[in-house]
């Protein structure tokens, strides 16, 4: 029963690392190698608001969260409209721009356990005997409320409908007057927000440090690698597993091998079928 | 009168490949005007650079340090150079392409397909549009929910039409829309043609073969190796002796 809990509960961390960095992926080919660091720049930067401005905790987490998008569509516009379309560069491009964050988070002196974000709110409840605090439940809802979102946005809104023609299209959408570029920076956007959401409500579980940074973006590319890089249901099913994987893992082999697993799981995927276990359905399956 | 289209010595290289060679020709309000020519002949480069399609190719190829791709000449809707215009710029003014081989977004649903089409129109005039659409094509209304990868060759054709529509076209170019259909599917497909002229929107439209299509064009002309080679009314291509054997299949 714990097992399925907590392997729940991590899957949904991992989805929630990875959807992000999916979105943009799926949409417009971009991979974000800086998802990892805009992940933990949110958490110093909401604790920077809470903490040395004195905003309540909300608003420290939304205006954090729109910062966070915003950068995501200037990272776009200032550094990778040069190289947009060379996948290599973009790649260097943007984990360049991760390593200066987190440089420059470490260099601001933002290392050590004073840092880290309360919780929403203390306590938690017995799930058929399993204790389980209430920001882990809130983690949950977050996951099954953003799929819910994001459903509805990408489905009903201009901009969504725009984003799943680019991804399916980009000349067809061209020819009917969607921009490319407009689009890539929204999509880009779009998934930073998402990585500020998840870490805040994922970051107050525990202490921040910039390294986590790099195990985000670890987790996010070894969901997407084992999801096909641009399907949803592929993403989710990745996230089960390795989510699943690390927690089975966790208890019989012990919690410090943890890690190991999507390295495992990235290099046995590769291997075996470079496309990701669910690419072979890219053409039939919805994407986003 | 001001010509709704004008296209003046139109130069386009592909590095140092001249896909199009001083290529000029003009489409009035409310004609149906025919671009003929084999394979390669230069129609997609064309319909590319009315639509602007070729600014994107190119800016992508100078990013990825490919080829050079130059457009040179003179390019006017309605009185206005637009040669230097976005692709979505133009779709605004009202030229939007139905590209070659049905391109269509293969993971959506026909309904969805057009909602993304009109991306630049308000909801209200993009309802009024996929109306449109399914007058025009009632076989499309009975699949609304059908994804569009899944369709046959036609449909997809007529679907590929149908998101070039919601993007509200004053000038349809249409890139080969016969290309790979039965002779009875092109036979309803020159049909709907005609009904999009009915609607108040002015065709351009290239074909392979003048066959099916020759009956409903107003005029049309003649393309090998980028060089424009023949230009005339439809009676004047039906007389053409040369026409007549390599695109009527007479
Ligand atoms: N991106 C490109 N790079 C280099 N050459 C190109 C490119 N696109 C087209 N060409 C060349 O330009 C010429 C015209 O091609 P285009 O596609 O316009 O012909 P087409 O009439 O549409 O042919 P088809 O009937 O096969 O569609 C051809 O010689 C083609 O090889
Ligand atoms: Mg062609």
């Amino acid at each position: 029963m714990s097992l399925l809990i907590y392997g729940t509960i991590t899957s949904i961390i991992l989805a929630l690392y990875a959807a992000g960095f999916s979105l943009a992926y799926g949409i417009s080919g971009l991979a974000n190698f800086a998802h990892g660091a805009l992940y933990i720049l949110t958490g110093y930067s909401v604790w920077t608001f809470l903490n040395q401005i004195g905003l309540p905790y909300f608003l420290s987490a939304l205006l954090s969260v729109i910062i966070i998008g915003f950068l995501g569509f200037a990272l776009y516009w200032g550094l990778l409209l040069r190289v947009r379309g060379v996948p290599l560069a973009e790649l260097i491009v943007t984990f360049a721009a991760g390593i200066a964050i987190l440089e420059l988070l470490m260099w601001k002196g933002f290392y050590g356990i004073q840092y880290s974000l309360p919780l929403f709110v203390r306590g938690g409840v017995k799930l058929g005997g399993v204790a389980v605090d209430y920001q882990r439940l809130f983690v949950i809802g977050t996951g099954i409320v953003l799929v819910v979102l994001l459903y509805l946005f990408v489905h009903h809104t201009k901009i969504g409908l725009a984003f799943r023609g680019m991804a399916q299209n980009e000349r067809t959408a061209l020819s009917v007057g969607i921009e490319s570029d407009w689009i890539g920076s929204l999509s880009l956007a779009a998934g930073s927000a998402l990585a500020a959401v998840a870490a805040v409500v994922v970051l107050p579980l525990g202490v921040m440090e910039s390294a986590i940074g790099y195990e985000v973006l670890i987790y996010a590319l070894a969901v997407a690698i084992i999801g096909g890089l641009e399907s949803t249901p592929g993403m989710i099913l990745g996230s089960f597993i390795i989510g699943f994987g690390q927690v089975a893992t966790a208890k019989y082999l012990g919690p410090k091998w943890m890690i190991i697993v999507p390295l495992v799981a990235i290099i046995l995927v590769l291997a075996v079928r470079p496309s990701g276990l669910f690419g072979q359905f890219k053409e039939l399956e919805e994407r986003i | 009168m001001e010509k709704m289209l004008e296209v003046k010595n139109l130069m386009v290289f592909f590095e140092n490949a001249l896909a199009l060679n001083d290529f000029s020709m003009a489409v009035e309000r409310g004609e149906i005007v025919g671009v003929l020519g084999s394979n390669s002949a230069g129609k997609t480069t064309l319909m590319n650079t009315i639509s602007g399609l070729i600014l994107d190719m190119k800016k992508k190829e100078e990013r990825r340090g490919g080829e050079r791709i130059s457009v040179l000449g003179e390019l006017k809707f309605e009185g206005e150079d637009i040669l230097n215009k976005k692709p979505s710029e133009r779709v605004k003014k009202g030229i939007v392409l139905s590209r070659e081989r049905h391109p269509i977004f293969r993971d959506s649903d026909v309904v969805e397909n057009l909602k993304i089409a009109g991306y630049l129109h308000k909801r209200h005039e993009v309802k009024e549009r996929i109306d449109l659409t399914f007058k025009l094509f009632p076989h499309l209304q009975g699949m609304k929910k059908r994804k569009a990868g899944l369709m046959s060759g036609g449909e997809q054709q007529m679907l590929a039409i149908g998101i070039a529509l919601v993007a509200k076209p004053r000038l349809l170019l249409m890139d080969e829309p016969l290309l790979g259909l039965s002779p009875m599917l092109q036979a309803d497909l020159v049909r709907a043609i005609k009904n999009i002229r009915l609607a108040g929107i002015t065709v351009l439209v290239t074909e392979q073969f003048a066959r099916t299509l020759l009956p409903i064009i107003d005029r049309g002309y003649v393309i090998e190796n980028g060089m424009l080679v023949f230009e005339g009314s439809r009676q004047e291509l039906f007389d053409n002796p040369e026409v007549k054997s390599a695109y009527l299949g007479i």
